[in-house]
């Protein structure tokens, strides 16, 4: 995956997507019943490396979940959690949080009601808050389980577009089941099944030449 | 810039993963239905417990002397009693409701504070196994009887308190208030800081199980969205968990407060029993359930007592009602708060 | 990267840099990590403590004698308070058995919304009534009215004491068994008495013996509510209206004498053991069904 690209993921239900997303991050390692073996690198360190806590992972690796899950506070502090932890300086805080939301444009739509409980929300504008909250502490790839998933037409637009933006600062990494989304927003696709990678390339190369029959069944939509 | 951020190779074997947005099964509430006109008749059967809270508060009201409540003397700070005339007695309820609140307050501070330690230990930090037998044991305290907790208190623990632990704090903490006070006063070994202790031990099951509950029930998505942001355990802990679950503990702490103020065996077993504001973190004084307890022998002698202690009883009534009231408002109808709780029912 | 804006705080590349704030950050957490634990220390140390002691002053001299032999004068044996304390549990079990399941089915099945809410409600509430006020209620209520101290007037005040165990369990049983069992039942013509009899109750029912066996728990190891109703006898107990002792009444009444007088603080330590040993007892059977009972409910899922 590459710095300043979308890379989709996408694949039939139950094919390991989201679970490889969070081997990413090392968010698998909240679940039990899992064995994790093999290796990921970031920057051709080993994330899974003895000296490494995931909490330094995760700082360089954010991430956004299917549904937006927003705490029960301010839509402020929601942005400035992250920057909470490291006690950064209240003026710091108060720049990233303005950036934060204007990078994952919802500054316009929330200038007005900071203070507001972030659960008055729409469903869109949470997930956008959830985007603004994974970037405030800046990382350097963004993951994106399904963010579209409880989304309706309009929002689902937004944060398509907010993902053209976002790949020019960080390296971009959805799930989806929705090979269209995948074509239009991704410059590589990567396609699962059963568990197993079976095709990665451009995204253009891999709708329109598949080498895999597998890939070509999934995507002329013959099963999944 | 066509060097790879990340890069990865290798599986991941799912066994049995369970999908983390799913909720735990709430218990199932019956389904919305027709009411027939019997289901109302009868409701009477429902609201036994109802009946019985009405009874022993009518029977209370009745049978004592409700103009005590409204007299200056029964609010005053001066206890005076003599068997030759109890009619003048002086029943100083004030001088009890101070000894109530400070040893219930001082075991429910501690007791929050080890519950919470307790319960964020089995949810956050230990293996589920350890968490689970650790948390049995821990229940099992809440079936000892408070006599034998008061046995225990008075017989083995009230010595080592009078001898070595309370002279050594009053030396070693003396300048802290309440902590120093004559030497005399730490000798019996009976008093405020005993019974407040005893207290805590018998009250950090209910509140311990009650806490434990409520961080169960935090929604894991919020705890994955924390994580995912860089949080450490702890911080997931102290900034999500605990500030969804404060109702839970806010409940666990009025259930707790209520079962203190109404404890009176071992209380009255650990605490001196002296009418007196103590003066001392050691010194002995007495508490409105203690005194319900260990004067109703001459209640049978004085009637004047007896109608005191009467409204002693319904004052303490009102108030553990108010308590257990809070605590069932702050966790919800079908909420963990129950008298069962401690025994993870 | 060099347009980036964030540059002053965007992390070195190196991964595993600690930041002196991050290394804080994680050492806090490592240090709860095994600073929390610690607390079992302060309540297990108290548990094992208390179970020493009572096992060591009452242990050397528990004999045959002690449970066969009445209490007499400085010394004897627990027979009565121990039949006082069984025939006590059994009436006050049967009474907070029958109110408690009555209300606790009516609550789970049949009550409309709002009492079924007003019902649990005061169930919780009745559990917050301090024992001695139980004990008050249970004297002006039983004794003034009867004219004198009696095993009934102690077992019934001691069962209003256990009812709210036994209803609240009883109700969360009930309402615990799954709806597709209730559905199932009722589309097949069931009316609701009979999927309450044929169906529920026997799904719940290792779940309501738990919730009668925590009540006996709590009702063994109660004093205030029978110091004030039940009197006190040192023979056993032979008709109901008569009063009786009660192993908590030995404890509560020996404690404070000196320990070289007869064997009356050993006796109330060989009582306390009785009771501990019975509690504790109750206590783990219950733990026992409850986790079977949740593993049984699981697979009906």
């Amino acid at each position: 995956m590459h710095d300043r690209e979308v890379t989709a993921i996408i694949g039939p239900s139950g094919c390991g997507k989201t679970t490889f997303i969070r081997t990413l991050n090392r968010m698998v390692e909240m679940s039990s019943g899992l064995r994790i073996e093999g290796s990921v690198r970031y920057r051709e360190q080993e994330i899974y490396g003895a000296r490494i806590d995931p909490v330094q992972v995760r700082r360089r690796i954010g991430m956004v979940f299917q549904r937006p899950v927003v705490f029960p506070q301010s839509i402020y502090e929601n942005v400035a959690f992250g920057l909470r932890l490291d006690r950064a300086p209240p003026e710091e805080v108060d720049a990233a949080v303005v950036r934060s939301l204007q990078r994952a444009a919802l500054w316009e739509e929330v200038r007005g009601i900071l203070k507001r409980p972030a659960f008055e929300l729409s469903g869109g504008q949470q997930q956008r808050l959830c985007i603004a909250r994974a970037l405030a502490v800046d990382p350097r790839v963004l993951l994106m389980d399904e963010p579209t998933a409880s989304l309706d037409p309009a929002g689902t637009q937004r944060i398509e577009d907010l993902l053209f933006e976002l790949k020019r600062e960080y390296a971009v990494v959805i799930v989806t089941h929705n090979m269209q989304q995948a074509a239009r927003v991704a410059d590589r696709t990567a396609f699962f099944f059963g568990g197993r990678l079976v095709e990665v390339d451009d995204t253009k190369r891999l709708f329109e030449a598949p080498r895999d029959p597998l890939t070509e069944q999934y995507i002329t939509g013959r099963f999944g | 810039m066509d060097q790879p951020v990340l890069r990865g190779e290798g599986s991941v074997g799912a066994a049995g993963h369970a999908d983390p947005v799913a909720a735990p099964t709430p218990a199932s509430i019956a389904p919305a239905r027709r009411t027939p006109w019997w289901a109302w008749a009868l409701s009477p059967i429902a609201l036994l417990p109802l009946i019985f809270i009405v009874l022993i508060a009518l029977v209370l009201l009745f049978s004592g002397d409700l103009k005590l409540l409204f007299e200056p003397g029964f609010w005053s700070f001066n206890f005076y009693f003599n068997p030759l005339a109890p009619s003048q007695a002086v029943w100083a309820f004030p001088l009890y409701l101070v000894g109530t609140a400070l040893t219930a307050g001082i075991a429910l501070a501690l007791a929050t504070a080890l519950s919470l330690a307790l319960a964020i230990s089995t949810t956050v930090y230990l293996p589920a196994w350890l968490g689970r037998s650790l948390g049995t044991l821990t229940n099992l305290l809440a079936g000892i009887p408070s006599v034998v907790y008061g046995i225990w208190g008075y017989v083995v623990l009230a010595p080592y308190f009078g001898l070595t632990l309370q002279p050594a704090l009053r030396s070693y903490l003396g300048w802290i208030p309440f902590f120093g006070g004559p030497l005399s006063e730490t000798a019996s070994g009976t008093g405020v800081l005993l019974a407040s202790l005893i207290l805590t031990i018998m009250v950090v099951p209910l509140t311990t199980a009650i806490i434990r509950d409520s961080l169960v029930s935090v929604p894991h998505p919020l705890l994955e969205a924390s994580f995912a942001l860089g949080a450490t355990r702890w911080e997931t802990t102290r900034r999500v968990r605990l500030r969804v679950a404060r109702s839970g503990v806010r409940g666990a702490v009025f259930l707790g407060f209520g079962r203190a103020i109404g404890e009176s065996v071992a209380v009255a077993m650990v605490i001196g029993g002296q009418t007196q504001i103590p003066p001392s973190i050691y010194s002995g004084t007495s508490t409105v359930s203690a005194f319900l307890l260990y004067q109703q022998d001459s209640a049978f002698i004085y009637p004047a007592l007896l109608h005191a202690l009467v409204e002693f009883a319904v004052v303490l009534l009102l108030i553990t009602l108010v308590f257990n009231y809070l605590a069932q408002r702050a966790s919800g109808e079908r909420g963990a708060v129950g008298p069962t709780s401690a025994a993870g029912i | 990267m060099a347009t980036d804006t964030m540059t002053s705080r965007a992390a070195p590349e190196d991964l595993g840099h600690r930041s002196p704030r991050l290394a804080r950050r994680m050492f806090m957490d490592r240090l709860l990590r095994w600073l929390l634990p610690l607390s079992f220390l302060l309540v297990l140390l108290p548990l094992f403590d208390l179970l020493y002691y009572v096992g060591v002053r009452a242990l050397p001299t528990f004999t045959v004698a002690t449970v066969t032999t009445n209490p007499v004068g400085f010394g004897g044996g627990l027979l009565a308070p121990i039949v006082g304390t069984l025939v006590l549990i059994s009436v006050a079990t049967g009474f907070a058995a029958l109110v408690g399941i009555a209300a606790g089915m009516y609550t789970a099945e049949f009550a409309p919304r709002p009492i079924a809410r007003t019902a649990r409600l005061a169930g919780n509430l009745l559990a917050g009534i301090p024992a001695i006020v139980v004990g008050y209620f249970g004297y002006f209520l039983f004794v003034l009215a009867t004219g004198n101290f009696s095993t009934l007037a102690g077992a019934i005040t001691l069962g209003i004491f256990m009812v709210p165990y036994v209803y609240r369990v009883c109700d969360l049983a009930l309402a615990r068994v799954p709806h597709e069992q209730r559905e199932a039942a009722l589309a097949m013509g069931a009316r609701r008495g009979q999927y309450l009899l044929r169906i529920a109750l026997p799904i719940a029912f290792p779940s309501i013996l738990t919730g009668i066996f925590l009540a006996m728990a709590i009702g063994l190891g109660e004093t205030a509510p029978l110091v004030l109703t039940a009197g006190w006898s040192n023979t056993p107990v032979t008709n109901l209206l008569g009063p009786t002792s009660y192993l908590t009444g030995i404890v509560y009444q020996n404690y404070q004498f000196p320990t070289t007088l007869g064997n009356l603080v050993t006796l109330a330590f060989q009582a306390a053991l009785l009771l501990v040993v019975i509690v504790l007892a109750l206590n783990i059977v219950v733990q026992f069904i409850a986790e079977r009972y949740r593993k049984r409910l699981r697979g009906l899922f």
